[in-house]
């Protein structure tokens, strides 16, 4: 056992420690600095050694402190119930969405597959040694922090030092249930893929969490420890059935196989795995055609042969806006209380959608295919890269990228004005054709950047990995913009005519810029 | 016509893999290129068709006497690993080729006839290129680019994949098209290499360099091969 610890500590400290030095050797800059036997530099491995040990030291208290600060803390001013039994009913409610989301043996990670598979470790032991370890970290990660929020919002402190171990009993109880589970059904559960059963209890949990307390209504405290309590027993009977459990590697090896999609859900799957899910999203019915001629005809066919792995989530994404917006409606009329409150969503706090539209533009996951299923192969002959040819497609992509993102931007765009309109509306008429003219501008500027990006950086290299710092930061920092812009309060007078004029100048800038510089910047890396 | 490669440099980091080759190859000849893992053909390969920008060197062509650099259109490239795209049918794939190529392609053909030419079966031209077997795929690929007619074809490996009687119908193809066309061939079989080119040449050190056959047998000239890629050759 204490071999296994060691051992699989150390592969995962090795692991991270190379990916330090791969981080460090992608950036620009720092990359002329570094000596060319890289991985062999003991300097820079004892470097590298220290950071990966901070990080996991803070891995055990960041994510949990960061979690409360921003999923808990912050609301508990918002709801109508006192701070303290505000807390300990969201942090119940959001331990048992936990349960299910983050299990840690049911997340296909590389780590695990290298450990069990290529170094043959036992799988028993590896599993049970990082869920000892993994439970650990949740009760010493955790204490901390709910004793400062505690403190803060005046709750007992033995419900404090009782919320961690809430938080290990319900992933012991969940993980005794899942693994009691195992052989009734066909596929290993997988925290990456949730279940539709799944995604609904965690739909209601969050729902759970937050809604009641908006209404004045809120568990008690005292019913915390009494649900502590029993829970911390079935726990203990729970661990003895984890500990009893033989077939680890059975399981392991359905979830961690190469080739099966669910190991392809995992973020950081195997990149062959990912070619493989995405090739296997291939509509084989040759029936569906086009009767275009040239680029039109080769993009046609293969915008409508992936049809299903382009469009399926847009259009889900589309309903779900749809429903939300239509509920945000339908409780203008059941709740007239709430009309100011959805008045101001719209007139001052538009900046959010800019951020929903981040969130549900398609253009990553639409480049990548394009990547992965035509390019990748397609680059490799001379005439699809001459600059007029590359022109002639990217035209042709252009408009179907945009015109799958606008499923999604168009509930929202109709929706928002309607919904304005039923709140009792505003006295500027024009703040109704801004509303939609912004969200539609929004989406139109997402998939022109993520189309663009893709032709001026193609961050991809023959493996379909992403090999670009430059294209990492670009995104990053796009994402640190539109979070910036959603923090702020600006009135949609203003807001809406900045965002549709920014969105125009910026697609007519890249259209200008992808002209000129895709010819020579789309090839393979 | 001539394609004459200058002084070519390419590094990887701190590695250099080409040093300064240099070489002339000339049409109506089948040139055999021949290395070592990790010489640099593909490099080398990869630096001609443009998809690599040399440290340093030149490409030109010298045709009716005259110089000019090398342009896109001259060279046709079939990889080792066939490339096609899979979401297509074979007569799609063709189909879209001639659409945006079919202006610089003289005496076109139509596409039934170009499947005849690689003896692609009827049953085979409407199914996915997905479902196409890999020598099916490189038959494919071969397919445009001999298509395309470009006077220089790099063919990197290409014959491995094929069975034996589709490798026999590719040799007489490429010999009948060598008189129009340059044709660097890169191969690991020393056999295929001495029956098929006309000159063998091989990328040792960083450069290019002709083997001379002179007044050698077949075995002879192959024990001369090896030992110049073992590097013991000095001449």
């Amino acid at each position: 056992m204490n071999k296994t610890l060691r051992i699989s500590f150390a592969l995962r400290i090795t692991y991270k420690v190379n990916s330090i030095i791969f981080a460090l050797k992608s950036l620009p800059l720092i990359n002329k600095l570094l000596p060319a036997s890289l991985y062999a530099s003991r300097g820079l491995k004892g470097f590298a050694l220290v950071i990966a040990w901070i990080v996991e030291f803070f891995s055990v208290f960041l994510g949990k402190g960061l979690y409360l600060f921003s999923m808990v803390f912050p609301l508990l001013g918002t709801f109508s119930v006192p701070q303290n039994v505000g807390f300990v009913h969201c942090f119940t409610f959001l331990t048992i969405v936990g349960g299910f989301m983050n299990t840690q043996a049911f997340n296909p990670t590389k780590d695990k597959y290298y450990a069990i598979f290529l170094m043959r470790m036992d799988a028993r032991q590896y599993s049970l040694i990082n869920y000892v370890y993994f439970i650990a970290k949740m009760f010493v990660g955790f204490m901390p922090f709910t004793i400062i929020i505690g403190y803060l919002t005046k709750t007992p402190l033995w419900i404090c030092v009782l919320m961690p171990l809430f938080v290990c009993s319900v992933k012991l109880i969940f993980m005794a249930v899942i693994i009691h589970n195992q052989d009734s059904v066909k596929n290993v559960y997988n925290e990456n893929m949730p279940t539709k059963i799944v995604w609904c209890g965690v739909l209601l949990c969050l729902a759970a969490a937050y809604v009641p307390l908006y209404f004045g209504y809120a568990m008690p405290i005292w019913l915390f420890p009494v649900l502590c309590i029993p829970a911390a027993a079935l726990a203990v009977f729970c661990t003895v059935k984890i500990w009893r459990f033989q077939d680890y590697r059975r399981i392991y090896k359905k979830l961690l196989d190469p080739t099966s999609p669910v190991f392809a859900g995992a973020k950081s799957v195997s990149q062959a795995a990912t070619v493989d899910m995405y090739q296997k999203k291939l509509d084989t019915d040759i029936t569906v055609t086009s009767s275009a001629s040239g680029y039109k005809y080769f993009n046609e066919i293969f915008m409508r042969r992936h049809s299903k792995l382009l469009t399926r989530s847009a259009k889900r994404t589309a309903l779900i806006l749809l429903c939300i917006v239509l509920m945000g409606i339908g409780a203008c009329f059941a709740f007239p209380d709430i009309r100011p409150d959805l008045s101001e969503l719209v007139l001052e706090n538009l900046p959010i959608f800019l951020f929903v539209m981040y969130f549900t533009n398609r253009g990553s996951v639409i480049t990548q295919a394009m990547f992965i299923n035509c390019d990748h192969s397609m680059l490799t002959y001379r005439f699809y890269r001459q600059p007029w040819a590359i022109l002639s497609l990217f035209k042709e992509r252009l408009k179907y990228v945009a015109a799958i993102n606008l499923l999604p931007a168009l509930p929202l765009a109709l929706g928002l004005p309607a919904l304005l309109y039923v709140t009792g509306g505003t006295s500027r008429w024009w703040d109704y054709p801004l509303v939609g003219l912004a969200i539609l501008a929004a989406s139109v500027f997402f998939s022109v950047h993520h189309m663009v990006l893709y032709y001026l950086l193609q961050p991809y290299n023959i493996e379909a990995e992403k090999k670009s710092a430059t294209f990492g930061i670009v995104n990053w920092a796009t994402y640190v913009v539109c979070y910036a812009v959603m923090m702020q309060d600006i009135p949609t007078a203003i807001f809406a005519p900045a965002l549709t004029a920014f969105c125009v100048i910026y697609i007519v800038a890249a259209l200008v810029l992808a002209y000129k510089l895709a010819p020579r910047t789309f090839k393979l890396r | 016509m001539e394609l004459i490669v200058r002084d070519l440099v390419k590094n990887f980091d701190k590695k250099e893999v080409l040093k300064g080759a240099s070489f002339k190859f000339s049409q109506g000849r089948i040139y055999g290129l021949l290395g070592r893992n990790g010489a640099g053909k593909t490099t080398f390969f990869n630096c001609v068709n443009d998809d690599l920008k040399p440290d340093s060197g030149s490409f030109s062509v010298e045709e009716n006497g005259a110089e000019r650099p090398l342009n896109p259109g001259d060279i046709g490239y079939v990889l080792s690993t066939p490339v096609v795209p899979e979401f297509l049918t074979g007569r799609e794939f063709l189909k879209f080729f001639l659409d945006v190529n079919g202006q610089k392609i003289e005496n076109i053909k139509t596409i039934d006839e170009y499947f005849e030419l690689m003896s692609i079966l009827p049953e085979d031209r409407d199914k996915l290129l997905k479902d196409y077997s890999h020598g099916m795929k490189n038959k494919m690929q071969m397919l445009v680019n001999f298509i395309a007619n470009p006077p220089i074809l790099l063919l990197d490996e290409p014959l491995t994949s094929f069975d034996v009687v589709v490798a026999d119908e590719m040799k007489k193809l490429l010999k009948d098209m060598k008189m129009d066309h340059i044709i660097i061939f890169s191969t690991h079989i020393l056999e295929l290499a001495v029956d098929l080119c006309d000159d063998i040449v091989i990328l040792s050190g960083g450069v290019l360099k002709k083997i001379e056959k002179e007044h050698l047998d077949n075995s002879e000239f192959k024990e001369r091969i090896i030992s110049a890629l073992r590097g013991e050759d000095d001449e």
